[in-house]
């Protein structure tokens, strides 16, 4: 049963899901500083400019920008990028999430595949090396400017994150510690808590975060049984890489998720699944954004096949 | 308190809270205007002619067909007109209608019940009177009583329906305040007619004054009052019989197969009406609420009176209103207030008018299926609908679709999912109802063709007969004029 | 290299006798496009398509020798399900083989009526009754609307009748009930 007064618009559920991510980006900002900020600030802008466009060439209203949604994709893209990636590539994202993502297939409510995540893998797959280098220290105002609109310094500031050490080092077949407190498990719990205040919120259903979660940790764990060499654990898997960000913000995305109750519990369970594999055995640290790309196709099968009993029959 | 439950459904505020709950009786109006045609199907037929002269009670309409409920003046004088007038509906149609205007005296036919002892009366006899007083299900739907107590006949429980889950209608909450003991020997009334052996009366868990009446009235032990949860849809019949008796119907099938008869609460006391003292269904109660309103209050008011001469009653602001009658939820919007009062006008909403809210895209949040009751997929029927796929819409259970409304609260893209709905399954009558034509139009065009060929083959046959005849004549006529002539030759011979 | 033609042709053999094993063994037999073209249209029988019926209409859609946009009682919609079965373009009504009348039925009116029963030859589905010299009557529930009955009365005593709006056929105007 709904209670209370429901969600009553649809931009107001967007900005529920932007304050949700205040915590995490909060801590991403006290970890890595500035750069994060320009990104957010840079992929709104582009987000914005490339909807209004887009609406123009479909011959729709602007009001549509109100909903909140290219801006909601576009922090969404610019958190997830490394924040001392060069300006032209979260302008490149944004544009590509926006107008490939969403505006081709009608706007609103008609894209299959996940916006941002979408974005996200255009970036990774086109520069791997931009996408991979990752700050090392907190930026100041100044030095993010001129790290991302000059490229100045870049190598100094960047160095590779816990799971890419975790690839590389078990590559290398060296000894590597999983339980460590670092950055990327504050930013994980950061986006853990303001997920939690989602549900909370009636923005998002318990069946996707619960399934992936459930999901990752099944995997990963079953990885530890038989092939202990390249596994790191749940705790690790659960904690680091965008497994919370992904949990509650990206995969809860309602568009492109599956819309059953049943089927929601499979798509989060089979992506959580596919991170992990993506994890160990791929050759991109990260595997979120692929995974959910690849379930966002089997959505309509998901649905057709799990079409909820109806009453009376 | 039931310890069952549905799934879905919607917990609504309400948003015009009545301060006081008691019924303010109208007296009868000086014109009424009775719509022969309330719900699908048949039209009663006037049995009165313009000019004649009318009591309270007396039959003015009836119809053979036994779905089609007997009308009677609610007032006593002349019959002034009978044509169409408009009926509270989407389509803005007008039906057949009597008009009646009002002598200023209230004369009534002679009322003849059974009495207090109505086991003197068989069953027969007394779903017979349910008949012939008109009484359909009051709630809303007006379903003809007679039926479906007829198809109950054996039901174990009987269950009363006075949830009324429409936060804005208050008509059976101040029914049941005013009515206790009318309502528990309609109760007894209904048990005895269906030989039933258990009766539950199912008020919403605020109602507090009305279950405390109703609870003090009764002294059956087989009657017994249940407080259901708040929530809206409650009231739906085959969720209430989940809620209570854990049991569900199938769909395509009543109630009363399973052994359950529901009847609505206001029906009930128009049964008591009609059986005990002999009254026929003249009179019901129309909450009149709304934010446009200095005194929304409960009315008794005879049906066939005008929506205005309540609304006038309970104080509108001079501003533009919209006006909404049958529930906040599930009610039909109308342009004004020209319309009569049917025997299923539960409430008039009177409101100031507001913006409409934009109806933006669907986002599929599905917040729409953990809202329904029936555990439909209303963002799938939505984007059938729209694309006049009734096949495919058909094919996830459009059909099954209570128009309840609870998804299009819930949506946050404000779009308008019952009215789609109601356009779907309108398309999907329509097509059946061409195929159907069609089909035997087709029939007919080919039985015309064989009827035709079979003539054309008997024809030919006849003909063929008689050539046959015909040449088997002539055959023997040669082979006679054959012979004579052999005859003659041989006489002639012999001559020579 | 050679390995690779030889390989290519073996599977392209093997493919092609599949082929012809399927064509053979699930042959249809009949053509069922045509009852599938006569199920969507309405049965009227009225010849305004210039074939004697609406199944001759349906075979010649089925032969290709006729355009699908011949039928006025179909209306456009009739037109849309024909194209959206056949797989092609929709084209406008043809104007030229009638226009589409609301739906109504036919009344003879008995004063005139002089017994000839020409209209009852006329009509398609035997939707009127009567003999020579006796009263004719319209069988309302059975008449389509063809109006082929209406040119051969020699005394011109049949007349339409529009069928009034019922609200138990009442389909809502989606115009009004989407804004976006």
């Amino acid at each position: 049963m709904i209670t209370g007064k429901p969600i009553l618009s649809t931009s107001n559920l967007m900005l529920q899901v932007i304050y949700g991510l205040t915590l995490g980006v909060a801590l991403q900002f006290y970890f890595f500083g500035w750069g994060v900020i320009y990104q957010i600030a840079l992929a709104i802008l582009t987000g914005i400019v490339a909807e209004i466009l887009f609406l123009k060439i479909r011959k729709k209203s602007i009001d549509v920008v109100k909903d909140n949604s290219a801006a909601l994709t576009s922090i969404l893209l610019a958190i997830s990028i490394p924040s001392i990636a060069p300006w032209w590539v979260v302008v490149l994202g944004t544009s590509f999430a926006i107008i490939f993502g969403k505006q081709l297939y009608g706007g609103l409510g008609s894209n299959p595949l996940n916006p941002a995540m979408l974005g996200y893998a255009f970036l990774l797959i086109s520069f791997p090396l931009e996408m991979t280098r990752w700050a090392s220290s907190f930026l100041s105002f100044e030095e993010g400017l001129n790290v991302i609109f000059s490229s100045i310094h870049i190598d100094a500031l960047s160095s590779a994150t816990r799971l890419e050490e975790a690839k590389f080092a078990l590559i290398e077949g060296e000894v590597f510690n999983p339980i460590q407190i670092d950055q990327t498990v504050w930013i994980n719990l950061g986006f853990l808590v303001g997920g939690v205040y989602l549900f909370f919120m009636k923005v998002i259903t318990w069946q996707i975060p619960m399934s992936f979660l459930v999901g990752i940790v099944v995997m990963s764990v079953l990885l530890m049984l038989i092939d202990s060499d390249h596994a790191m654990g749940p705790v690790f898997h659960l904690f680091h890489g965008a497994t919370m960000l992904g949990a509650f913000f990206i995969l809860t995305d309602p568009v492109s998720s599956s819309t059953t109750p049943r089927g929601r519990l499979i798509f989060g369970f089979l992506i959580g699944i596919l991170v992990i594999i993506i994890r160990t055995y791929g050759s991109y640290p990260d595997g979120v954004a692929f995974a959910v790309l690849l379930l966002n196709i089997a959505v309509p099968l998901i649905d057709y096949y799990s079409k909820p009993k109806v009453f009376g029959r | 308190m039931s310890k069952h439950d549905f799934r879905g459904g919607v917990l609504i505020e309400n948003p015009y809270p009545l301060k006081q709950l008691n019924v303010v009786e109208v007296p009868p109006p000086k014109k009424a205007i009775y719509l022969l045609k309330q719900r699908e199907g048949a039209s009663a037929k006037p049995k009165v002619k313009v000019g004649q002269k009318v009591k309270v009670g007396q039959v003015i309409a009836v119809s053979n067909n036994d779905y089609c409920v007997p009308m009677h003046s609610s007032i006593s004088g002349v019959v002034s007109a009978i044509d169409d007038q408009p009926i509270a509906h989407s389509s803005g149609l007008k039906v057949p209608s009597i008009s009646i205007e009002s002598d200023g005296k209230d004369d009534w036919i002679t009322l003849k019940g059974c009495g207090e002892e109505v086991d003197k009366c068989t069953p027969d006899e007394i779903i017979e009177k349910i008949r012939n007083a008109g009484i359909v299900g009051m709630g809303g739907a007006g379903f003809p009583a007679h039926v479906k107590i007829k198809g109950a006949q054996g039901a174990k429980t009987i269950i009363i329906n006075a949830t009324e889950c429409d936060p804005a209608t208050l008509c059976d909450d101040a029914l049941m305040r005013k009515y206790p003991e009318e309502i528990i020997k309609g109760i007894e009334v209904l048990m005895y007619a269906c030989q039933s052996q258990k009766a539950i009366i199912a008020v919403e868990e605020d109602k507090i004054d009305a279950i405390i009446k109703l609870n003090q009235t009764i002294k059956n032990k087989n009657i017994s009052v249940e407080a259901v949860p708040i929530k809206y849809s409650t009231g739906a019949e085959k969720l209430l019989i989940k809620l209570l008796l854990d049991k569900v119907i199938p769909t395509g099938s009543f109630a009363s197969s399973s052994g359950v008869l529901c009847q609505n609460i206001a029906t009930v006391k128009a049964i008591y009406d009609a059986v005990v003292i002999g009254k026929p269904l003249v009179s019901r109660i129309v909450t009149v609420n709304g934010s446009a309103l200095k005194n929304p209050s409960n009315y008794e008011v005879r049906i066939g009176s005008s929506f205005s001469d309540i609304v006038k009653k309970s104080k509108p602001s001079a501003n533009p209103h919209e006006i909404r009658v049958g529930g906040m939820m599930m009610g039909v919007d109308v342009p004004d207030k020209n319309y009569s009062i049917c025997k299923i006008t539960s409430s008039i909403i009177v409101d100031e008018i507001k913006i409409k809210q934009k109806e933006s895209a669907c986002i599929r949040c599905s917040k729409c299926n953990e809202a329904c009751p029936i555990n439909l997929l209303p963002q799938q029927l939505f984007w059938f609908c729209k694309s006049y796929n009734t096949k495919k819409a058909s094919s996830y259970d459009l059909q099954d679709c209570i128009e309840c409304g609870c998804c299009s609260y819930v949506c946050p893209s404000h779009i308008p999912l019952v009215e789609y709905f109601q356009y779907g399954k309108a398309l999907v009558k329509k097509e059946l109802r061409e195929q159907e034509l069609a089909a035997k139009s087709r029939e007919r065009y080919e039985f015309k063709e064989f009827r035709l060929d079979r003539i054309k083959q008997e024809r030919d046959k006849m003909m063929a007969e008689k050539k046959a005849a015909l040449k088997a004549k002539m055959a023997k006529e040669k082979d006679n004029k054959a012979k004579i002539a052999e005859a003659l030759k041989r006489v002639n011979d012999k001559k020579k | 290299m050679i390995e690779a033609i030889i390989v290519f042709s073996i599977f392209a053999l093997l493919l092609g006798l599949v082929l012809g094993f399927s064509a053979k063994k699930f042959k249809v037999k009949g053509n069922p496009l045509v009852e599938q073209i006569n199920s969507i249209l309405p049965q009227t029988q009225c010849g305004q398509c210039t074939y004697a019926g609406c199944k001759p209409y349906a075979e010649a859609i089925a032969k290709g020798e006729a355009k699908i946009n011949q039928c006025p009682p179909g209306g456009q919609e009739g037109v849309d399900a024909l194209a959206d079965l056949l797989n092609v373009d929709t084209l406008p009504l043809n104007e030229e083989h009638g226009e589409t009348k609301p739906k109504h039925v036919v009344e003879i009116d008995e004063e005139l009526c002089i017994g000839c029963t020409l209209c009852i030859q006329a009509c398609p589905v035997d939707a009127i009754l009567g003999a020579s010299k006796v009263m004719t009557t319209v069988i309302a529930s059975e008449c389509t609307g063809c109006d082929l009955c209406i040119p051969v009365c020699p005394v011109d005593c049949i007349y339409l009748i529009d069928l009034k709006p019922s609200m138990d056929e009442y389909v809502p105007n989606m115009e009004k009930v989407t804004n976006v």
